[in-house]
């Protein structure tokens, strides 16, 4: 006979009767208890997901870099990079300075660019071109030369580059003319040898991103509707890696590294953690992120804060860490390049770009032709593309990272939040609480009796609902339309405000799409949400493997906001409400004119679908938001 | 003739070398000529002729062969000449792209990068010409340590049109075919020149071979090396053993001037001659147009050439040339060729693209080319979208007589030969769509994320069909007279195919098991469950 605790345990497992039903009993209060603890499930995702985020800097979190590509082999030769290179950088500077003081023309500096790369025994050629946008149009030169490596079958390349503006200021005109002086000695330097397997391509790219734009798609016969370029004389093999050197100041005492590429993409991580190891040990030269030095005062707390907390190692590191990130969330949310580089990633061509970062001192040319000359016979060495390390990572330090694995699900769990929260919404529309007991007897479809009212079953206005949100991102649509106009960019207090009240105006007309018969019919602000929040949880979940940043950045904003948007019987919370979710939608249109007019621009030269998305996918879903608080709820 | 060779191949027999010395000849050559862009091309030529002697005919493949006794023609290559039965064969190596534009017309045609084949056979017989085909393809692998073998039906054409046959074909009333292959990917090193100088009679003991070091030859800007069998209706069967070489003096020299110097360039000199060879003579283009000093003094001389009979002159010898006022070396280059061509792979997806040629006729009248693609099956052209352009205006007029064989996916490639006209001093502008196709993942290389080399373009500018229009015209008739059957390459390409990663297929499997065993388990679960009714709202309350 066992113990009776035993036989009581037992006994509450698998209770005496019909073991069938008590199955499907058990089953029932699951879910019932799982309906029931809903709105908590939902609140812990998005708390988990929002601090997710927020844990990302975490000194605790993330891995050492490390080379996956056996091939690669950095920093394992001898560099033969010397003083009469630098002396000839020098030369070349001392000649661009030259150019730059009498103001030569694009041309005559291309020329110039050209002729000196024919003399070192290149092939040489330049590139006119001319983008046509709604801001005007612009033209430049490209000078670029072929190297056809001896032995080699010419059918893979690398290429060096340099623009003639430096990307401090994002091309304001700081120029970046040892940048090019360096990439011409190199060209004198670099064919010497006869140890390149693949051919090198130097390019000397006007402007800031816009030379480079014409030259690679030109490069790769695509044609861009706006862009008129003369087609490349001179060609190569398929160009697997790039190296783009920007070196604005006179000497610097890091090399920054930038890596993202329009919309979002990454090039190969063993790029840069070749380049790092080869800084740091072949050139001497620590690597940063950016350009963040790591030697200044990070958190900037004032002076009478406790020392504990201010001298606290952890907490500057994650201050150090959480820098890195916001930039790279920065650069890669709005699908902007960071630097030349970033023009590159779009045919697949793994490319970074080595920042000079501008200091007294105390390295100069003959630190970088060193570093760069080792990273090119490193790149040399490659048999394959650059395939074995990451293309999703997020690097929070020179030699610190995190997989797709440790920073995917923030995001992924407030869509989840998200989703789940829309399917409550879509359960409750299909059911009414009714009180009317004559009423309800004659209704087939009667399940629970709870007091004296019972829950029937109603009909949800699909349609109505999707055709709001059609609607919204029709108006999107329209504003995408109008934010590229010429008359936009021109008006630079007038439109704003023209488009904003416009937005604000618009979709009070969906008022008139009140149902009837309430009592029949769900109501329409139930329904939306439901879809909307479906909708954006979709969205996002898609976006984050396509663009981490965007998706977090639309997940941190709408997360919270669409969750808990609800209509309310007084008017005025309910305008009220209206306007603050307009604001998110549409605030930017007004708030952030400098933005708009860089993302329009984005789009227009380099096709980064920021600004469209923006319009036409986030503002229309939370533009929804606001009419569900807008419209009024019957059913309360 | 077939009595000829008998009663040379008895002498042989009975050791005679006197006799065996009559029906053999070896004649060695070593072209040097400086390039407008400071680089020195050299073209080693050996060749062997077999006195009397004619190929074999297929039709006594069955039948035992004469005995084969040679002193100085290859025996391990005239065994495989006569296992085959081929008639002319052409074999060249190359690494590297030779630059027409800086370098203008190479002494020897056959410059493709990587390996090319091609050999004319005679048909009948009980074997096949496919059959010998392969058979010679992995005898000559074998004896070159080439991938030869990989030149499979799916690299093999037979376009007659661009490779006629350099030398004559026995029994005119025979038939002949071609087979042609290339493998763009092949590399040439020493492990393919070892074999190569064991075919010379002095190796690279003495003679002008002794210069053939490879430790400079394989450093040198453009290399290749070539095998070139013939047979000469008057005199015999002829094997031609060519290495071709680029060099750069300046990159090698300390003081970046373009000096050179046999002992410089190849590191070594001339200590003594061949015994065996008839001749053995170096030939040495001069500067024009500028200051030099040629030292030693060779033993004849003109405005273009100084000439060295190495048995005359004397030993130690080590040619050089000498510029003493010129200091610095600037380039200047203008194209070198009368046509020049580039081709490119555009387009940056995985599935479609396309093949863009610009093509410049850099004279001031009209010249015609020849254009051949014979491009394997991971390349698929749309031919109805192959259009002609001048500066932006359409010219589909300027492509003739275009012929094209479709690829057979995984078994035959595509032949695409065309006429292009080019009109004085412009660029013609070629365009085709391509489509990539899917392989399945056993085809794909170890390095997969590579992608795949395709073959060269052939472009043969030749003379305009109107013979009299040709002739009236002095100078037209000179650049063609230059131009005639010379055939020039194109670089090779390389192309993306969409290649799965493969580190993928473990995903996959794990991926694919998880969800079969939840498939299963969903449908076995609802195969073996009893449905009944159960009351449930009774025991509840």
């Amino acid at each position: 006979m066992p113990p009776a605790i035993l036989i009581k345990i037992r006994k509450y497992l698998r209770p005496d009767g019909d073991k069938n039903a008590i199955r499907i009993r058990r089953r029932r209060k699951l879910i019932g208890a799982l309906w029931a603890s809903l709105p908590s499930v939902i609140v812990v995702l998005l708390a988990v997901g929002y601090l997710w985020m927020l844990s990302i800097p975490f000194p605790a979190l993330g891995q050492r870099t490390y080379i996956d590509e056996n091939a690669l082999q950095p920093g394992q030769v001898n560099t033969h990079w010397n003083w009469d290179d630098v002396h000839r950088a020098d030369r070349y500077l001392e000649a661009l300075e030259q150019l730059r003081d009498r103001n030569a023309s694009s041309v005559e500096v291309a020329d110039y660019l050209a002729t000196e790369f024919r003399r070192a025994g290149l092939s040489a050629d330049t590139q006119e071109y001319s983008f046509f946008t709604t801001n005007g149009s612009k033209t430049g030169v490209n000078a670029y030369a072929t190297f056809s490596s001896p032995r080699a079958s010419g059918t893979e390349a690398m290429v060096i580059s340099a623009s003639w503006l430096s990307r401090t200021g994002e091309g304001d005109g700081t120029l970046n003319l040892r940048g090019v002086s360096t990439v011409l000695s190199l060209a004198w330097f670099l064919r010497g040898y006869s140890l390149w397997a693949k051919d090198l391509i130097f390019v000397v790219s006007d402007g800031y991103l816009e030379g480079m734009q014409a030259w690679v798609t030109e490069y790769h016969g695509v044609s861009q509707p706006n862009l008129q370029a003369e087609p490349l004389r001179l060609s190569s093999g398929v160009i697997w890696t790039a190296l783009n050197i920007d070196y604005p100041g006179h000497s610097f005492s890091h090399l920054g590294v930038f890596f993202e590429g329009l919309n979002g993409r990454l090039p190969n991580q063993d790029l840069i953690n070749s380049f790092q190891r080869i800084s740091l040990y072949t050139g001497g030269v620590p690597m940063l992120v950016y350009d963040h030095r790591d030697d200044v005062e990070i958190l900037g707390l004032p002076s009478w804060t406790p020392e504990s907390i201010r001298d606290n190692s952890e907490l500057k590191e994650y201050a150090r860490r959480a820098k890195n990130v916001v930039r790279h969330v920065a650069y890669q949310a709005r699908g902007q390049a960071s630097g030349v580089h970033g023009l590159l990633h779009q045919f697949r061509i793994d490319a970074i770009t080595l920042f000079a970062v501008p200091a007294t001192g105390p390295h100069g040319f003959h630190a970088i032709g060193r570093i760069v000359e080792s990273t090119l016979r490193t790149m040399n060495n490659l048999l394959e593309r650059l395939h074995a390390s990451f293309f999703f990572f997020l690097l929070v330090g020179p030699t610190t990272f995190l997989k797709i694995g440790s920073f995917l699900p923030s995001a992924v769990l407030i869509s989840v939040a998200m989703m789940f929260c829309g399917l409550q919404g879509w359960v409750k529309a299909g059911w009414v609480w009714m009180l009317d007991e004559a009423q309800a007897t004659k209704d087939e479809k009667v399940h629970k009796r709870v007091g004296n009212g019972r829950w029937s079953r109603r009909q949800r206005p699909v349609l109505k609902a999707v055709m709001v949100m059609a609607a919204t991102h029709g108006l999107g649509v329209v504003v995408f339309y109008l934010l590229t106009r010429s008359w936009y960019l021109h008006n630079s207090t007038v439109a704003p405000l023209l488009v904003s009240s416009l937005l604000a105006v618009l979709p009070l007309t969906s008022l008139l799409l009140l149902p009837k018969q309430p009592a029949q019919e769900a109501p329409l602000p139930v329904m939306l949400k439901s879809l909307n929040l479906c909708l954006t949880s979709t969205v996002i979940s898609i976006l984050s493997v396509l663009n981490f940043s965007l998706a977090a950045v639309i997940a941190f904003l709408t997360g919270v906001p669409l969750c808990y948007a609800s209509s309310s019987a007084r008017s005025e919370l309910r305008i009220a409400k209206y306007m603050a979710y307009t604001t998110l939608a549409f605030g930017w249109v007004a708030l952030q004119r400098y933005e708009v007019l860089k993302a329009v621009a984005n789009w227009e030269l380099l096709g980064v679908w920021f600004a469209p998305f923006m319009c036409i996918v986030y503002a229309p879903l939370v533009l929804q938001a606001a009419l569900v608080c807008l419209l009024p709820s019957e059913s309360a | 003739m077939r009595l000829s060779v008998k009663s040379f191949l008895c002498s042989l027999c009975l050791g005679t070398l006197a006799v065996a010395r009559l029906s053999e000849e070896f004649n060695e050559e070593l072209h040097l000529r400086p390039l407008p862009d400071g680089k020195l091309a050299a073209r080693f030529s050996f060749s062997t002729l077999l006195k009397g002697a004619t190929p074999r005919h297929p039709e006594t493949l069955g039948v035992e062969d004469e005995s084969q006794l040679y002193t100085l023609f290859p025996l391990a290559l005239g065994q495989i000449l006569r296992e085959y039965a081929v008639t002319e064969l052409h074999l060249t190596l190359n690494a590297g792209n030779w630059n027409y534009d800086r370098w203008g017309y190479p002494d020897e045609p056959g410059v493709g990068t990587g390996a090319e084949l091609w050999a004319w056979m005679g048909e009948g017989g009980t074997v096949t010409v496919d059959s010998r085909w392969r058979g010679l393809r992995n005898a000559l692998a074998g004896l070159f340590c080439a991938s030869l073998g990989s030149l499979d039906e799916q690299r093999t054409t037979s376009p007659v049109l661009t490779f006629q046959p350099e030398g004559s074909l026995p029994n005119g009333n025979a038939s002949y075919q071609l087979r042609h292959a290339t493998l763009p990917s092949e590399h040439v090193c020493t492990e393919n020149l070892t074999p190569f100088l064991k075919l010379l009679p002095c190796k690279s003991l003495s003679g002008i071979a002794s210069l053939l070091n490879p430790h400079k030859l394989f450093d040198a800007d453009w290399h290749g090396l070539g095998v070139h069998v013939r047979y000469l209706e008057s005199a015999g069967v002829e094997v031609r053993l060519a290495f071709q070489a680029v060099f750069d003096p300046v990159r090698a020299a300390s003081d970046k001037r373009r000096d050179w110097s046999l002992s410089a360039v190849f590191d070594r000199r001339i200590e003594r001659v061949c015994p065996v060879a008839r001749s053995s003579v170096i030939r040495v283009r001069l500067p024009q147009n500028e200051v030099y000093a040629i030292i030693p003094s060779p033993s004849t001389m003109d405005k273009t050439y100084a000439t060295y009979i190495v048995q005359e002159v004397g030993k130690p010898l080590d040619v050089a040339i000498i510029r003493p006022e010129e200091t610095l070396f600037e380039y200047l280059i203008e194209p070198q060729t009368h046509i020049s061509v580039h081709r490119t792979l555009n387009g940056a997806s995985q599935h479609a693209g396309q093949l863009a040629l610009t093509i410049t006729n850099n004279h001031d009248i009209q010249l015609q080319t020849g254009y051949l693609e014979t491009m394997p099956w991971l390349l698929q052209f749309y031919l109805h979208t192959l259009h002609a352009h001048i500066d932006g205006m359409p010219r589909d007029d300027l492509v003739k007589l275009i012929s094209y064989i479709p690829p057979l996916p995984h078994v035959q490639p595509a032949l695409l030969q065309a006429v292009l006209t080019l009109p004085p001093k412009t660029t013609l502008w070629l365009t085709m769509d391509v489509v990539k196709p899917f392989l399945a993942y056993t085809e794909h290389p170890p390095d997969a994320q590579r992608g795949w080399d395709l073959p060269p373009a052939v472009f043969v500018p030749f003379a305009s069909q109107n013979g009299s229009e040709t002739d009236s015209d002095p100078q037209l008739h000179a650049v063609l007279s230059d131009v005639r059957s010379t055939r020039m390459y194109t670089p090779v390409l390389l192309v993306d195919l969409a290649t799965p990663d493969f580190s993928m297929p473990y995903n996959v499997i794990i991926m694919s098991c998880t969800l079969i065993a939840l498939i299963f388990g969903m449908v076995f679960n609802l195969l073996t469950r009893q449905f009944v009714v159960v009351r449930v709202g009774e025991q509840s309350s």
